[in-house]
């Protein structure tokens, strides 16, 4: 979005990424993150949750 | 770079669903079923009928009823009058049930995977092996110590409060120590720690939904026994996560190509 260009260098993150790719990577992967740990840990359905149930319960996920 | 992100959490997901799947079946697992067995037995006792030995032969055995306890098989169907469904499906016991256990593991190794990688990356912290160590201990504090102070690892058959008031109780504590833990570690400053503190205290303060306190045939060393070994092993499942994706991210930087900046 609002990369300023400073003789055609992009600016860079501490992590010396550019800003704009590391900002969709980031929330890509907090996307998709947060979808799997929905359906390993939260989602309600029966047959989920029995197939993760010893996992939910051991990473204490509230279970039942 | 997504590709980068994505590859590395994968690693780390999958080395850490490896070795927490390998605990959670030497460690917990046998807990889990044990306690289904306590459960089973007390529901036939509330059905009416006595705890009829189905194995027959051995007196003092347990009946052979290592189904999971959760959806309605026949044997206990009151205990499971919440849930509804009686014929929903679930992994057969023994090595289907072992095999579901570690695909969840893997799915969530890889999850917890990604939100750690788009955290740091957030913070502008580029992955490595100490300080995705340290991503990784606030993650263990966040979603598996705080929320454990409140609603401590339950085997099941515990009698406790609503699903959903426990989960929201979960979802905020685990918020709230993230965002809390954040303001004191990147932020820094007296008046971002000092509101950092006040986070992480809130949701205790607030006070999680009551506890079971209930008696339970569950023996109480089982219990606790679970619930030692549970942290435990969510913090090895973190540490995991964390090492392997600062490796996982030099690695796979070295192979690809350099950033394109002058």
């Amino acid at each position: 979005m609002s990369t300023t260009q400073t003789l055609g260098t992009q600016t860079l993150g501490a992590a010396g990424l550019r800003a704009g790719e590391a900002r969709t990577a980031v929330a890509i992967a907090a996307f998709l993150g947060l979808g799997l740990v929905f359906l390993a840990g939260f989602a309600p359905a029966s047959a989920l949750h029995n197939a993760a149930h010893d996992f939910r319960h051991t990473q204490n996920f509230p279970c039942h | 770079m997504i590709i980068r992100l994505l590859s590395a959490a994968l690693v780390a997901g999958f080395l850490a669903a490896v070795v927490a799947t390998g605990l959670q079946l030497a460690l917990t697992s046998p807990l889990i079923v044990a306690a289904e067995r306590y459960e089973t037995h007390d529901a036939q006792a509330s059905a009416g009928h006595p705890p009829v030995l189905r194995s027959g032969a051995l007196p003092g055995a347990l009946p052979i009823v290592l189904a999971h306890a959760h959806s309605g098989a026949p044997a206990h169907s009151e205990a499971e009058a919440d849930s509804g469904a009686a014929a929903a499906w679930q992994p057969g016991p023994g090595l289907p049930r072992m095999a579901f256990t570690g695909l969840a593991t893997l799915i969530g190794g890889v999850g917890y995977a990604l939100l750690l990688g788009a955290v740091m990356l957030a913070c502008g912290r580029a992955p490595t092996l100490e300080r995705g160590l340290g991503f990784a201990v606030a993650g263990f504090l966040a979603v598996a110590l705080a929320p454990a102070l409140g609603l401590p690892p339950e085997l099941p058959g515990s009698e406790a409060a609503p699903l959903a008031a426990r989960q929201a109780w979960w979802l905020m504590t685990a918020a709230s120590t993230a965002m809390g833990l954040y303001l004191i570690a990147i932020r820094r400053v007296p008046v971002t720690i000092l509101g950092g503190l006040v986070l992480l205290v809130a949701p205790h303060v607030a006070g999680a939904p009551e506890v079971a306190a209930t008696a339970s045939p569950l023996p109480a060393g089982l219990a606790a026994q679970f619930a030692a070994r549970s942290l435990a092993i969510a913090f090895v499942f973190w540490a995991v996560i964390g090492l392997a994706f600062g490796w996982a991210w030099q690695a796979f930087g070295r192979t690809a190509p350099a950033p394109a900046h002058a």
